[in-house]
């Protein structure tokens, strides 16, 4: 209990120090829409071109643009900690400063970052999805409202646990290793469509590796009415769990890897 | 058992060489930081910890305060293994480093303090009363809604030491603590921290390269040169060896005056007085003093020891670090 008050403490604080910069706030802000405007775009220009995508008509290709993007962002702007500053924190011996603190270390890297400039990125997928769930006619209920929360909340674990991998990377390497943005940063653009569309070893890994798959799109074609892989519907519940696995799997590697840490500077 | 025991710490670093031109791997280089240090520190004790850069004092509060894992040796602290059991440890110490800030750097310093009030689950009642009193004696209750960014660096050096405080610790580690202060910022750190030493029994660890420092607040010291412990005992001990040798400034009513020495004793002209080295163990003071009064009427006099830096540089050196 007392580790999410500070967690609430540290956002309220990051956030109030980020407004401390109005017009660069302002600014970076409206950067972010047209960066994640311009995203949005792409489909766009996929759907008015091809009208549908396999079994996907525009309305879903929308819905699921929408859900990667609000999933994604969401993780950005209250997983900055992991997302972006870790390698900083790492090379600059920053994080020696929470090691002498009676915390654990992920929850204080958690709690160093947050990124509100994201919130029109976060706005940008919304409208996603309203629009494609306009489009494609869905039919809310309670169940559906719940599984779309639960799909959202289990992303943002997948997507901190694979920043986590890239933490961990940065322990023995000291410098950032890029390849792991292909799962992040490439899996958030594969991602923003349906698994089905990839070949083969692409399904595999965004499903068996970094189940983006079973974490956001079984979920969300149950939503649409249109389970993938033709599993049953109540899967879609137990699906999205995978992503707190995959947390927990790179949460127990780093709390290995930390032992090797090795400091820097005096 | 002493509150904290270092017996035959070891600590070395991996570092991997650039690549040579046409080598496929790089070539690793091990790096002894620590080899064979041994000590041990009662509570309350104020110890300064001393040696050139590069030494090895940085990995040794590193290691004692549960960052870094050695990779041989017994450490504990009040009992614990710090790297073993962190959060129990760290709960009961504070670390400043000195070129390192552990404050939010856009929010007021009172903001920052809260936030470490919730990391620490230190009690309302408790965390009022220790931050007035702090605040206080650190000269900052006017600062307290200043952004940390806007402190000057003493300021912010103060603030460092309040927020490293707040939670009552039993021991203290300062990595260089007065790097880049001024005069009055310094003397105010270390009566501060004579004050808090006394006033709550704090153990106090401090590495330094301003000599002045430990000569103010450390009555042990310790002297540490490539990874390892060369020297543990008082500066006045430590000193003794180094300090040999006296500077005597004379200025005479006559300005032609010249004092007749021996030939071993070296005089030379500064302005209008003469600056004469010697070394009192072979050529007392008093001696030196009766041949300067015969050269004629004497209007200035001045005896000095050697600055404590070149002595210091002059152990160094024979040490050879």
């Amino acid at each position: 209990m007392n580790t999410i008050r500070l967690y609430l403490h540290s956002m309220r604080m990051l956030i109030r120090s980020q407004l401390q910069y109005p017009a660069s706030f302002v600014m970076q802000t409206l950067a972010q829409l047209v960066m994640q405007g311009g995203e949005m775009m792409a489909v766009i220009l996929l759907v008015n071109r091809f009208e549908r995508l396999n079994q996907w008509s525009a309305g879903d290709l929308y819905f699921f643009f929408g859900l990667m993007s609000v999933t994604f962002y969401l993780t950005e702007i209250f997983g900055r900690g992991i997302t972006g500053n870790f390698p900083f924190l790492i090379r600059t011996g920053q994080l020696d400063t929470f090691l002498v603190r009676p915390r654990g270390v992920l929850t204080q890297v958690l709690c160093s970052a947050a990124d509100p400039r994201r919130i029109t990125c976060v706005a940008v997928g919304i409208a996603a999805l309203v629009l494609g769930c306009r489009m494609s006619a869905v039919q809310w209920s309670a169940a559906k409202v719940l599984l779309m929360a639960e799909a959202i909340l289990c992303g943002c674990f997948l997507i901190l646990g694979l920043f986590i991998i890239e933490g961990i990377f940065c322990i023995y390497s000291v410098k950032s290793v890029e390849l792991v943005n292909a799962l992040t940063y490439g899996g958030r653009s594969a991602c923003e469509y349906p698994v089905d569309t990839f070949p083969g070893p692409l399904r595999i890994l965004f499903t068996a590796v970094a189940p983006f798959a079973l974490v956001l799109h079984q979920p969300g074609s149950v939503i649409l009415g249109k389970p993938l892989f033709h599993w049953p519907e109540w899967t879609a519940f137990v699906s999205p769990l995978s992503g707190f696995a995959v947390f927990g799997i790179t949460w127990l590697c780093f709390r290995r890897a930390m032992r090797f840490y090795r400091s820097s500077g005096s | 058992m002493s509150y904290i025991h270092v017996l035959n710490l070891e600590k070395r670093f991996v570092i991997r060489e650039k690549r040579k031109k046409g080598a496929l791997s790089r070539e690793k280089k091990t790096v002894h930081a620590l080899q064979n240090v041994s000590f041990d520190v009662e509570r309350g004790e104020l110890l300064g910890y001393i040696g050139p850069n590069g030494a090895g004092k940085s990995t040794t509060v590193k290691i004692l305060s549960g960052i870094l894992t050695p990779e041989g040796g017994e450490v504990t602290v009040g009992g614990r293994i710090p790297w073993k059991e962190r959060k129990e440890h760290v709960r009961r110490i504070g670390v400043v480093f000195g070129q390192r800030t552990q404050l939010w750097w856009d929010v007021p310093i009172q903001d920052s303090y809260d936030l470490l009030k919730e990391i620490y689950r230190i009690p309302d009642a408790d965390y009022r009363k220790r931050l007035g009193e702090m605040a206080e004696a650190l000269q900052l209750t006017e600062l307290l809604r200043t952004p940390l960014r806007q402190l000057s660096l003493g300021q912010k050096m103060r603030a460092e030491l309040c927020g490293s405080l707040l939670h009552r610790p039993d021991l203290l580690f300062l990595d260089e603590p007065t790097i880049g202060l001024d005069a009055v910022s310094k003397l105010a750190l270390r009566d501060f921290l004579k004050w808090e030493n006394r006033q709550y029994g704090t153990t106090v660890l401090l590495t330094t390269h301003d000599m002045e420092d430990i000569v103010a607040l450390c009555p042990r010291v310790m002297v540490l040169g490539h990874g390892r412990k060369l020297f543990d005992g008082t500066l006045g001990n430590l000193l003794s060896r180094y300090d040999t040798v006296r500077t005597v400034s004379v200025r005479y009513e006559e300005t032609e005056a010249r004092p007749v020495l021996p030939e071993s004793v070296p005089v030379q002209r500064d302005g209008g007085s003469l600056v004469i080295t010697y070394a009192p163990a072979e050529f007392p003071t008093a001696e030196m003093v009766t041949l300067l009064q015969k050269a004629g009427t004497i209007r200035e006099l001045t005896v000095q020891s050697r600055n404590i830096d070149h002595l210091v540089a002059d152990m160094y050196r024979e040490m050879d670090l």
